[in-house]
């Protein structure tokens, strides 16, 4: 009965109106943002410059692509730690399919974005099927494809189309593309999320499995398709790193799956699934990049950087906790 | 053994932003009794424990508690006061050890400053002991039946010099020959000079174990009495303001053609072949007790755990559910025994929770149609009078009742032939288990066949239009209302078929 609230005992916790509570941690991120950009604009004038906002915006879209798709795996109640190695697998491969001829973006685009995809159903299989842990899972996937991508190339490898690397410069009116990309691309999830069925199975997996199974929800197929999305969306970051690098470098993705769950909880997403959203990735990943572009402007050791990254973490996240009580 | 009162509490007021939970409540305890505390949810029977375990403070009134004032108290002034609370949800490490769960934060010492396990072991057992329980206290939590933890929680209050022990809801999670085990226990308590305070929804404990009730509605006593000077009906009205004989509607429909036929259905839970027959407008209660395979039939109907052999025959056609996923499909519903864990989103919207298992009814191409679907949650709400804020509203904020009304909607959406209840009315209170009732019946006059599983033998009895009784996993008895009395029910469940013979001296 404790567990059971009494409308007196409800009320309490009403103080906080639902609204308020729900988007507390957005209001926090992007209150974050804001002060980090005056705070910015104030100390240095090679903050607010048009290319420096120009290259922070374009910057998003890499940590932003994959942080998507770590987006949905976390609210499914899992965890994708291969995406780092996707990541660099996908820079290696498209580079060396493409290897500078303008006829072979297409296939180049397509193999790449089709290994993401195997490699994140093999991992949902792997989790649905064998009943093993996301975390183990995607840890084994990750040093497999690291492993795999060293013996692929250890220098870098293959190079861009020439077309295909002009991307990374393009701009629409003021915007670059790539971040109007990145934009379209959280829409297009938040879309997918709030208002179609797979959404909705998605946050009822990460808030419930057993309830969902028993609602007569394909629960496996949904997981399998959150890693499948995830696993394609690696793979896409990747081959927005082509487009900037020009060749395929086996150092691409390093640390990337960190860097996408810290951009992921930012956001107000609960690594125990069932809660979250990708307008909150977003402000994570702003948020994130913001801070390494205005350290790098101060010139702050980057040292510094990783050490103040942990700190605006954790300190975010305690503040979401705060609200919520 | 005296008469006077080890606890009072007198005038306690207390408010929740703009909600009084209570009302100038008194309740008074006689030492060495056992006094049972009801109420529907949301009575205030909650806020008032909270109270005096002092999780929460009140907001005017005072304790007084072994002769001494107290305006109000820490939670752990109130466990050195003497004071043990032993709520539903137990407070246990499943990892460690019975004696390590006893003593937990007052681990004894020897000199050295470490733990002194064999004082820890030998003190366990002697209170494992006093509770008359055969429990090692070796024994890890985790491993131990329901009724084995409540009583290592018992066993920690008792460490604690507990001499007033509330018990919230106990039965609540407990069945049969563990319930009298536990009542054996109280009674060895009382004996000792203990008092016990008894939450309960059930009336048979009440009358069965309790030598004082106090009744609480909306925040107020409504009457406090010896449990002798009280009817069960007179009870009743007191918590609802209804008369008994409204409680549980009788079904006018003569039983339609077999909505499911089950042959010898055998899973890896269920061992042995069993075999029913569910007709449409008919509401087939399945006896047992906890752990005699109940559960185990209704995740074999609905496809939660894969058939190893026999067949199940929906409307004369074969089906061979290998998910829940082909059971609904197929039009069966589950509302699963344990409503937190299997049957409700708790984070989740109520708007989320009853579409859920309907998507694709207020979909298109996979995309959600809000407005088709906000109409869709409106009729439910209205034909389940689900009493909500908003639908945006997560359902942990709902009461248990509006919580299984939420369970309900999400299956009526699917439009089943067959419902399977598991538990309907556990942890919902009696207000709304009035409406669920009604909304069973009416669901199975509209020609839905209800297999309704309950440990609760009032309910069994009054809502069933047949009873099956379980004994050890297997079927063994099905009765008519006429030949089911409570006693008989009990002797089938407890000793199985043998019984069958000589079950009618129990029928008087």
């Amino acid at each position: 009965m404790s567990a059971i609230l009494s409308p007196g005992a409800g009320h309490s916790r009403f103080s906080v109106p639902p609204a308020l509570r729900r988007h507390g941690s957005l209001i926090v991120v992007y209150g974050l943002i804001l002060v980090v950009a005056i705070y910015a604009s104030l100390s240095s004038p090679n903050f607010l410059t048009e290319r420096n906002i120009f290259n922070v915006l374009r910057t998003a879209a890499f940590l932003g692509t994959v942080a998507i798709g770590q987006t949905f795996v976390i609210i499914s109640g899992g965890i994708d730690l291969s995406v780092g190695s996707i990541i660099k697998l996908a820079a290696l491969i498209s580079a060396i399919v493409m290897n500078g001829e303008p006829e072979n973006i297409g296939l180049a685009v397509a193999a790449t974005l089709a290994m993401g995809a195997l490699i994140g159903l093999i991992n949902g299989l792997l989790i649905t099927k064998l009943r093993i842990q996301p975390f183990i899972v995607t840890l084994g996937a990750y040093s497999i494809l690291r492993g795999l991508a060293y013996t692929v190339a250890t220098r870098p490898v293959g190079r861009a189309a020439p077309g295909f690397l002009r991307l990374y410069d393009l701009k629409i009116g003021p915007a670059p593309l790539l971040a109007i990309f990145l934009l379209a691309l959280v829409l297009i999830g938040t879309f997918v999320l709030r208002r179609t069925a797979f959404g909705r199975y998605i946050y009822a997996i990460g808030g419930a499995e057993q309830v969902a199974r028993l609602s007569g929800i394909r629960v496996d197929l949904i997981k399998i398709g959150v890693y499948v999305l995830c696993g394609a969306l690696a793979a896409l970051t990747g081959l927005l790193y082509l487009a900037r690098a020009g060749i395929g470098d086996p150092v691409t993705g390093e640390g990337a799956e960190l860097q996408a769950i810290t951009a992921v909880i930012l956001g107000g997403t609960s690594l125990f699934g069932g809660e979250g959203g990708l307008i909150g990735t977003l402000g994570g990943v702003l948020l994130l990049g913001l801070t390494n572009n205005v350290l790098v402007i101060l010139n702050v050791s980057s040292w510094y950087q990783e050490l103040i990254q942990g700190l605006v973490i954790v300190g975010a996240v305690a503040l979401y906790k705060q609200k919520r009580r | 053994m005296t008469d006077a009162p080890i606890l009072e509490m007198l005038n306690i007021s207390k408010a929740f932003g703009g909600v009084q939970a209570l009302r100038e409540v008194s309740f008074s305890c006689a030492k060495g009794k056992v006094h049972a505390l009801v109420g529907e949810n949301g009575a205030g029977k909650s806020t008032l424990i909270k109270i005096l375990a002092g999780a929460y403070q009140a907001d005017s009134g005072e304790i007084v508690f072994k002769g001494r004032r107290y305006a109000g108290f820490s939670a752990r002034e109130a466990m050195a006061a003497g004071i043990g609370i032993i709520y539903q949800e137990l407070n246990l490490a499943p990892l460690m050890t019975v004696a390590e769960n006893i003593f937990l934060g007052r681990e004894p010492r020897n000199r050295f400053g470490v733990i002194d396990a064999r004082r820890m072991a030998k003190d366990s057992a002697e209170l494992l002991e006093r509770l008359g329980v055969r429990l090692s206290p070796s024994a890890r939590i985790g491993d131990l039946s329901v009724a084995s933890q409540q009583m290592a929680e018992i066993a920690k209050a008792l460490s604690q010099n507990a001499d007033l022990i509330v018990m919230d809801e106990p039965s609540a999670i407990l069945a049969g020959q563990e319930l009298d085990r536990l009542f054996t226990t109280i009674r060895s308590l009382v004996a000792e000079g203990v008092t016990i305070v008894y939450i309960s929804h059930r009336l048979n404990e009440i009358f069965e174990i309790a030598d004082d009730v106090t009744v609480l509605k909306d925040g107020r006593v409504a009457g406090a009495q010896p449990i002798g000077e009280v009817t069960r009906a007179r009870l009743i009205q007191m918590m609802v303001g209804r008369p008994f004989e409204e409680v549980f509607p009788r079904g006018a429909r003569p039983r339609g053609a077999p909505a499911l036929t089950a042959r010898n259905v055998t899973t890896e839970r269920l061992p042995h072949p069993a075999s029913l027959t569910l007709y449409e407008g008919e509401i087939l209660g399945l006896a047992g007790m906890v752990g005699a395979g109940r559960t185990e039939v209704a995740r074999a109907l609905f496809g939660a755990d894969g058939l190893r052999s026999g067949e199940i025959l929906l409307k004369g056609a074969r089906i061979r559910p290998r998910s829940p996923k082909e059971a609904v499909e197929a039009g069966l519903a589950m509302a699963p025994e344990d409503r937190k864990s299997e049957g409700l989103f708790l984070d989740q919207s109520i708007r989320s929770n009853i579409t859920l298992a309907s998507l694709d009814k207020v979909t298109r191409f996979g995309v959600i149609q809000r407005d088709k679907e906000t109409a869709t949650i409106e009729r439910a709400r209205r034909e389940l009078s689900i009493a909500m804020a908003s639908p945006e509203l997560e359902a942990q904020y709902l009461s248990g009742g509006n919580q299984q009304k939420v369970v309900l909607a999400k299956w009526l959406e699917t439009s089943p032939s067959v419902i399977i209840f598991d538990e309907p009315t556990r942890g919902v209170d009696v207000g709304a288990k009035f409406e669920i009732y009604a909304l069973m019946r009416e669901l199975a006059e509209r020609g839905v066949a209800i297999l309704m599983i309950s440990s609760d033998l009032i309910e069994i009895l009054g809502m069933s239009d047949r009873i099956l009784v379980m004994h050890e996993r297997k079927i063994v008895a099905e009765l008519t209302p006429d030949e089911a009395s409570e006693e008989r029910i009990i002797e089938l469940a407890t000793t199985g078929a043998q019984a069958e013979m000589n079950a009618q001296s129990g029928r008087a």
